[in-house]
């Protein structure tokens, strides 16, 4: 019996061991978990309780000078889901009440529009073409329905990528929502809003997408909106995009994105198990919206240049009918762009409203490449208009001064040909290469002429003699003249802010023989010196010139921003003139060529006389660029039936002739004269600035008159 | 005689198993704080715990030598209302372990546990008194007549009081002076055992707890969330915690069945390492008191009840507190006194009353 009760005691005192065992084994374990590992456990619970919420912040409006919206942010309707939210089966049932929210969800989607009654169109179903929709006049509708943009297509996940999404989100983050369903039809947002309480899970919000009231007017210039790159998302993640954002992809969408973008912001809130907030943590934090451009564009003009060119382009009757064309116009004092044109054009609303791929096709397959703007990437023959440059080189460099005389009639014939001995059988008269002035086909030339007059009647032996000289007179030379064609801003990008530029090409003998392994010829410095040859400018880089020129010498960087305002409209931004350089050309000089630019529209000789605008002296140069092409692939250059090769035709100006404050560029490929074609247009650019409806509308004010009366 | 019974009252024991029960009532207030379908719920635990204060005296009261005579048929009538649930109870999440009055519901299977050691006490204490305890008959027949009980609450289904009744009664049968060769046996046919009742008798959830606590890298995060959020909680507790009624994990709900298997957890949480140590020293010191008086019982039978009590304790604050360190796999073992239950907390409250009424009768020349 004492042996029992001994074991019994032995038996409880182990008994007690145990229990102090498990509460030092189980006190241990608390100690690793809450001491040492406490911190990650610690970091673990707020990652739980606290959520960052995307603030989206509006993206910026943009506005021409007078304050016309040229791109704006259009409501729209996403809906999202968000796993952690959506009910869960009770334990062992075979019930499915996500799944169930989801087919609600789904039937709420597919309803049609009571009014239109089609139905609603699927991911995978054609977008129907509904009845035209009340269209802003301003948006160009190509007439091809085509590039007409529907009402944007909701678009919507497909079921089965519901739930494997919602599927990886469990693991993922539950609470993280997902985009299930974008720009649904206001009916169908309305219906799902009512229907909340049914959907746990589900959440309806706005997201705004670009819209450009002005079309195909400015497409160019704003480019337009898209999902970010496949190759660039890593980049854009690394400046803090989301994966799904929209981003600018080109013109100052582009070039101006981290302005119009603004500040998303992030909000860290606590939430419950449910994803319900409880409390917003640390201050509210606020998405600052992106800033707004005011361009220093101006509708008024744009717009007419537009119909000008395209009025132009309709009527051409060159060569073969003109597709493509140019006007700019820029402020010569800041370098302010006031008009750019690019014809064709396309729709940047197609981008950001859904373009279909027959569209997509249609752009990117047309010849004509209305995607490209070339305004700034086109790269031409300048022509004539590029004897500006040359004769403000040869007064600058003394070869010539402004009584020099050069021109027809040293061979004693004024027939408009020079004949140019070959370099290496000079005496060989036989093998002399013939230079035609364009007023040979009239049978006569100009006869000797000094500099004004001689761009005043784009004298083309008068620039042959200039710059590549001719018998004992030595000319400018093809060094010096790519000098100062240079020094006004040809063959570099002018570094206007929209992507896409191409800066030219100024040859040099070393170019030449680089590229063709052939000497520089003094018939290489004959074209080159009338914009012919090798030498290639783009239309803005033209009218670049063309400002420096007007402004006595300095060169600006063509600018298109002229205000910046954040959202309460504080001015935080103003265009400031970019002088790239002052010219190396004096200013007394540059008043000569300016005198030949005005005579050549003002002077009965003059090769653009019909271009008056009441009230204003009007300066500038025409340009009838030849060029080569071989559509017909018979390799030889085209030429019409009497034997011409076809022409662009340029025109560029500046007005008023004391302190101009406009420069209008016009370039219209394959266009044909100068001065039958690209002046016209420039002349209509000119009226609307000048006389344009603003100035006309403006009311007699007669309200000072009759207090004046009224006073004793 | 009453008087001098009283005076024997243990009051220390008493008084530690009150701390637990009112701790419980303060954790459950602040695991359903902002729940407004259950914001009574604490009071309700207030209630019980009143009520259980008087089961526990009455038990104290009642002398325990005379259940010997009526432990079978105490037994017999327990088994008998595990097989009237089986038939008519209450089926809620999944199991049948209840019966219903009004909106409250009985757990018989916790009140079994008592049977049970009462039973088994009486079984053990006169076998010994027969002197057959080192018979190997003697464990064989406390399985079988454990056998039933068990059998009917596994088919709840609910093994963790299957297993808790397992538990009290092995440790009841080592404690009574078992042979450790029989224990080895015991061992041993467990082990053999272990294959057949993985292939036969454990149900498909049962397997996957287990095996997810095994390899937590098998199960998906759905099926861990439980047992991670509870990590989560008591880990960042610290050492004083992030003070009570302000536990993230416990307030914002990330933590589930939190008045009940997760409690710990809210502890750990909000009072921090100090608070959840205090809890688990009381505990210690509980179990503690229990086999002190177990040591001065004035005879086997007693003994033996105290014994199956603290054994009742033991493993379920074992078990539970186990599950919310991940020691041991999900399982839903309340922890005694402090989970939110009217059954649980009485079982244990009478189980007390049956330690005192152990206490008050001691040897009269003891060594204290």
């Amino acid at each position: 019996m004492q042996r029992k009760i001994d074991t019994a005691q032995v038996r409880l005192i182990l008994l007690r061991l145990a229990v102090v065992a498990v509460m030092a084994l189980l006190i241990g374990r608390l100690w690793q978990l809450q001491m040492v590992q406490g911190e990650e456990y610690r970091i673990l619970a707020d990652r739980n309780r606290f959520r960052e919420m995307d603030v989206t912040a509006p993206r910026g409006v943009i506005y021409d000078r007078n304050g016309e919206i040229l791109a704006q942010n259009e409501p729209s309707f996403t809906v999202m889901v968000v796993p952690a939210d959506l009910p869960e089966p009770p334990e062992g049932s075979k019930e499915d009440p996500a799944g169930a929210v989801l087919d609600r969800l789904m039937a709420l989607l597919a309803i049609t529009d009571p009014l239109a009654g089609s139905p609603t169109p699927t991911p995978t179903a054609q977008p129907t073409a509904t009845a035209p929709a009340k269209k802003d006049p301003a948006k160009q509708e190509d007439p091809e329905s085509l590039f007409a943009i529907h009402e944007r297509e909701p678009w919507i996940m497909p079921r089965d990528e519901i739930e494997t999404a919602i599927k990886k989100g469990y693991i993922g983050g539950a609470y993280r929502p997902i985009r299930i369903a974008r720009y649904i039809k206001d009916y169908q947002a309305f219906a799902i809003n009512e229907d909340l309480v049914n959907l746990p899970g589900i959440q309806l919000v706005l997201e705004p997408i670009r819209d450009y009231p002005t079309g195909n007017l400015t497409a160019h210039l704003l480019g337009y909106m898209g999902h970010i790159p496949e190759g660039q998302l890593e980049d854009y993640e690394a400046n803090g995009y989301r994966r799904d954002e929209q981003v600018g992809l080109t013109g100052l969408e582009y070039s101006r994105e981290e302005q119009l973008r603004g500040a998303p912001s992030r909000q860290t809130i606590e939430v419950d198990v449910n994803g319900r907030r409880v409390r917003t943590v640390g201050e509210e934090s606020k998405a600052v919206p992106g800033l707004n451009l005011y361009l220093s564009l101006d509708m008024d003009l744009q717009r007419a240049a537009t119909e000008a060119l395209q009025e132009a382009l309709d009527n051409s009757s060159g060569f073969t009918k003109a597709m493509e064309g140019v006007v700019v116009a820029l402020d010569p004092r800041t370098g302010a762009i006031r008009a750019l044109v690019s014809l064709p054009a396309y729709d940047n609303n197609l981008f950001t409203k859904g373009i279909t791929d027959e569209a997509w096709q249609a752009l990117t397959t047309d010849p004509n490449l209305p995607l490209f703007n070339r305004s700034i990437g086109g790269q031409y023959p300048p022509g004539s208009t590029f004897k500006i440059l040359v004769a403000s080189g040869g007064l600058q460099d003394g070869v010539i001064n402004t009584r020099t005389l050069l021109g027809d009639g040293f061979d004693g014939r004024n027939d408009g040909i020079i004949s140019l001995p070959n370099e290496y059988f000079p005496w060989d008269r036989t093998k002399d290469q013939p230079f035609y002035s364009w007023i040979h086909k009239y049978g006569h030339g100009h006869g000797l002429v000094a500099v004004r007059d001689a761009l005043t009647v784009s004298d083309d032996i008068f620039f042959y003699q200039l710059g590549g000289g001719y018998r004992e007179f030595r000319g400018l030379g093809p060094t010096e003249e790519g000098k100062y064609a240079k020094d006004f801003g040809l063959g570099e990008l002018t570094g206007i802010e929209l992507p896409g530029e191409s800066s030219g090409l100024i040859p040099t003998p070393k170019w030449k023989r680089i590229n063709y392994a052939e000497n520089w010829l003094t018939g290489d410095t004959y074209n080159m010196s009338i914009g012919q040859g090798f030498v290639l400018s783009t239309p803005l880089q033209m009218a670049s010139a063309t400002a420096a020129i007007a402004n006595r010498g300095h060169l600006y960087r063509p600018q298109l921003v002229e205000k910046i305002t954040d959202a309460d409209g504080n001015v935080v931004g103003k265009l400031e003139p970019d002088l790239i350089r002052d010219v190396s050309v004096d200013a007394a000089n540059l008043d000569t060529v300016r005198e030949g630019m005005y005579g050549a529209i003002n002077w009965p000789q003059g090769t653009a006389t019909k271009v008056k605008v009441s009230g204003v002296v009007i300066a500038g140069k025409t340009g009838t660029a030849e060029f080569f092409r071989d559509n017909n692939k018979d390799h030889q250059p085209d030429r019409d039936d009497k034997g011409n090769l076809p022409t662009h035709a340029w025109f560029t100006s500046f007005a008023p002739y004391v302190d101009p404050e406009i420069v209008v560029t016009v370039f219209v490929a394959n266009g044909g004269e100068g001065s039958a074609v690209a002046a016209p247009i420039a002349t209509k650019v000119l009226e609307a600035y000048f006389h344009g409806q603003g100035e006309q509308q403006a009311p007699p004010t007669t309200e000072p008159t009759e207090k004046v009366t009224a006073a004793p | 005689m009453r008087r001098a019974l009283w005076k024997r009252f243990d009051w220390l024991l008493f008084a530690l198993a009150m701390a637990l029960s009112v701790f419980g009532v303060v954790m459950i207030a602040s695991a359903l704080s902002g729940n407004e379908v259950l914001a009574q719920w604490p009071w309700r635990q207030a209630a019980f715990l009143a009520l259980g204060i008087a089961l526990l005296l009455m038990a104290a009261a009642f002398d325990y030598q005379l259940l010997g005579s009526v432990a079978y048929l105490i037994y017999v009538v327990l088994l008998a209302a595990l097989l009237v649930i089986w038939a008519f109870g209450t089926v809620s999440g999944g199991a049948q372990r209840w019966l219903a009055f009004g909106d409250f519901l009985l757990q018989p299977s916790e009140l079994a546990k008592l049977g049970v050691i009462v039973a088994l006490a009486h079984f053990l204490s006169t076998r010994e008194a027969r002197g057959r305890l080192d018979s190997i008959l003697t464990p064989v027949v406390a399985l079988m007549m454990l056998a039933p009980a068990v059998a009917l609450i596994y088919l709840q289904p609910n093994l963790s009081t299957a297993l808790s009744l397992l538990a009290i009664g092995g440790l009841m049968l080592m404690m009574a002076g078992m042979p450790v060769r029989h224990m080895v046996v015991l061992g041993l046919a467990v082990a053999a055992a272990a294959v057949p009742v993985w292939r036969l008798l454990l149900q498909d959830y049962m397997k996957d707890r287990i095996l997810s606590f095994l390899n937590p890298t098998l199960v998906s995060t759905a099926d861990r969330y439980n047992i991670d959020q509870a990590m989560i909680s008591i880990g960042s507790g610290g050492w004083l915690g992030r003070g009570l009624f302000r536990g993230s994990q416990n307030q914002l709900h990330f933590l589930r069945v939190r008045h009940t298997d997760f409690i710990f957890s809210v502890t750990a949480e909000e009072l921090g390492f100090i608070g959840a140590v205090a809890l688990i020293v009381l505990f210690g010191l509980l179990l503690w008191r229990l086999t002190y008086i177990a040591g001065i019982s004035q005879d086997t039978f007693g003994r033996l009840i105290v014994v199956g009590v603290t054994a009742m304790i033991l493993f379920q604050f074992v078990v539970n507190i186990g599950m919310n360190l991940s020691l041991l796999p999900a399982t839903g073992v309340p922890l005694p006194f402090v989970s939110y239950g009217g059954s649980s907390l009485w079982t244990m409250l009478i189980g007390i009353g049956l330690a005192e009424s152990v206490a008050m009768r001691h040897r009269r020349f003891g060594f204290d």
